[in-house]
């Protein structure tokens, strides 16, 4: 009896809590092939706005083809053949009438490794708002280099060396150099590929806070090979194996009760 | 650990902390009434044993959830450990006060010795319900310092306890042979009276778990 009153309230908290959520890409039967080789099967995935969404799954699995699915950056390779629907704000990203610059201008990314530019910290993060004339050099590119840094909480530490180079910071401030890089362009979606995976663990944890703090105002998609960290931060986890989504859900399920015998069986370390 | 991980926390501490507050709330009206020699008042005290249990499976709930998500490890692993062992205890506690409210309710009456009972019975209460106030300050407050003072406060108190039932065992069993007519309510009384000392019992091993919260050491409740 207990039981049953515990599971109505949340089952009524849950009702309420989707009756918010706002899809913010929603992919249709999405396929890629490198070549002959199939790499993506069908996935068909709602992603929410201002939600962490991190994509699980054992090496090759597909995610991070998936990722980048979602900025059109497998446009870059020729090999490869995309079927299917990308659609971000009730536009389909892969129609001819839209242009890969302004998608990427849209949906930012963030590397495993930190890859900043040989410029001085603040070139790195001005540089693509001026190429898209965001903001024209002075106190207003002034202005948006600072907001970005204080938003990747990188300001304190950088303030009084704006002109130094990028690459004589740490790996984990030149990481969030890229996130400041990122954001700079005021993107809509972030999309984050293993962004942890070549720090140490404080910055790891710089990160993920700063994930944390950026889903008030950007909605993340990012690939993690460290289940943990997809268990800290992310609001949803789906899990891909061999180029299918096998389960999306919230995290909570997800690690706690998945509901397929594949899903539970990686999270426990049991293949992969 | 991230600010959402501390959150967490604080949630289910509070949470326990409430869980503690309902059931000490029981045992102080309890105490109230016999020391106000008011036997008639425990009939409106009543331990929510439905409300105890589900917010106990809630706090447990919440801490497998934290533990699934945010994998905690040394001095908050054991945090998350012992708090899931003190919901237990807890209720545990809770039903303990119902068990001697009713049982001291239906075999206290006029033809008992009722100066004597009450005279062992107050400060054994008192005694148990100490214990308990000084573990679920405890839990509020985690100091390293104040959580080994307050552990060995709570082990006097469950000393205390100890003595005192084993002089009433004594007490009733002399009462027992001068009127072995009332030898069932007397008995029954002391079966309530040994549900208080378990409350102590209850409220040192939470202690225990505290401790080793705190300060590490080996799993011993």
């Amino acid at each position: 009896m207990n039981q049953e009153i515990i599971e109505k309230t949340k089952n009524k908290s849950k009702d309420e809590a989707n009756k918010n959520l706002i899809t913010k890409v929603n992919v249709n039967k999405l396929n890629l092939w490198y070549g002959d080789n199939q790499a993506l099967h069908d996935i068909n995935i709602d992603i929410h706005e201002h939600k962490i969404t991190a994509l699980i799954g054992p090496s090759g699995c597909g995610k991070s083809t998936f990722l980048r699915c979602l900025n059109r950056m497998n446009d870059l390779i020729s090999a490869v053949k995309i079927k299917g629907e990308v659609i971000i704000d009730k536009k389909n990203i892969y129609d001819k009438d839209i242009d890969e610059v302004s998608v990427r201008k849209k949906i930012g990314m963030v590397f495993q490794q930190p890859n900043p530019f040989p410029k001085s910290i603040y070139d790195n993060v001005a540089y693509a708002a001026l190429k898209h004339s965001l903001v024209k050099k002075g106190s207003a590119c002034d202005e948006l280099v600072e907001k970005s840094l204080r938003d990747s909480g990188l300001w304190n530490e950088v303030k009084d060396k704006l002109n130094h180079p990028g690459t004589s910071l740490s790996g984990g401030q030149q990481q969030r150099l890229c996130i400041a890089r990122t954001i700079a362009i005021q993107p809509e979606v972030i999309l984050m590929d293993e962004p942890t995976s070549a720090l140490d663990p404080i910055s790891t944890e710089k990160i993920e806070a700063l994930m944390l703090e950026l889903k008030q105002k950007y909605t993340i998609i990012t690939v993690t090979h460290n289940m943990q960290q997809a268990a800290r931060v992310a609001d949803y986890t789906a899990f891909f194996h061999l180029g299918e989504l096998i389960e999306y859900d919230e995290t909570e399920n997800v690690f706690i009760n998945p509901k397929l015998k594949k899903t539970e069986d990686y999270i426990t370390g049991r293949f992969g | 650990m991230l600010k959402t991980y501390e959150q967490k926390v604080e949630t289910i501490t509070e949470a326990i902390c409430e869980l503690g507050r309902l059931v000490l709330d029981s045992n102080k009206k309890a105490l109230d009434a016999l020391k106000n020699n008011n036997i008639e008042a425990l009939n409106d005290i009543t331990v929510p044993s439905k409300k105890l249990t589900i917010k106990s499976n809630e706090i447990d709930n919440l801490i497998v959830t934290t533990l699934a998500l945010y994998s905690p490890e040394a001095r908050d692993l054991r945090q998350m450990v012992a708090y899931l062992k003190i919901t237990n205890e807890l209720i545990r506690a809770g039903s303990n006060t119902k068990t001697f409210i009713k049982g001291f309710r239906r075999s206290y009456s006029e033809d008992i010795n009722t100066a004597a009972i009450l005279e062992y019975v107050i400060p054994l209460l008192k005694a148990s319900t100490q214990a308990l106030s000084i573990t679920i300050s405890m839990i509020e407050n985690n100091d390293v310092q104040t959580i080994e003072e307050n552990y060995n406060r709570v082990l006097v108190e469950e000393s205390k306890t100890d003595d005192l039932y084993s002089m009433i065992e004594k007490n009733i069993l002399k009462l027992i042979s001068k009127h072995l007519e009332l030898s069932k309510d007397y008995f029954d009384l002391l079966s309530s009276f040994r549900r208080l000392e378990k409350i102590a019992d209850r409220a040192s091993s939470i202690a225990n778990l505290l401790l080793f919260a705190n300060l590490g050491g080996e799993l011993n409740s």
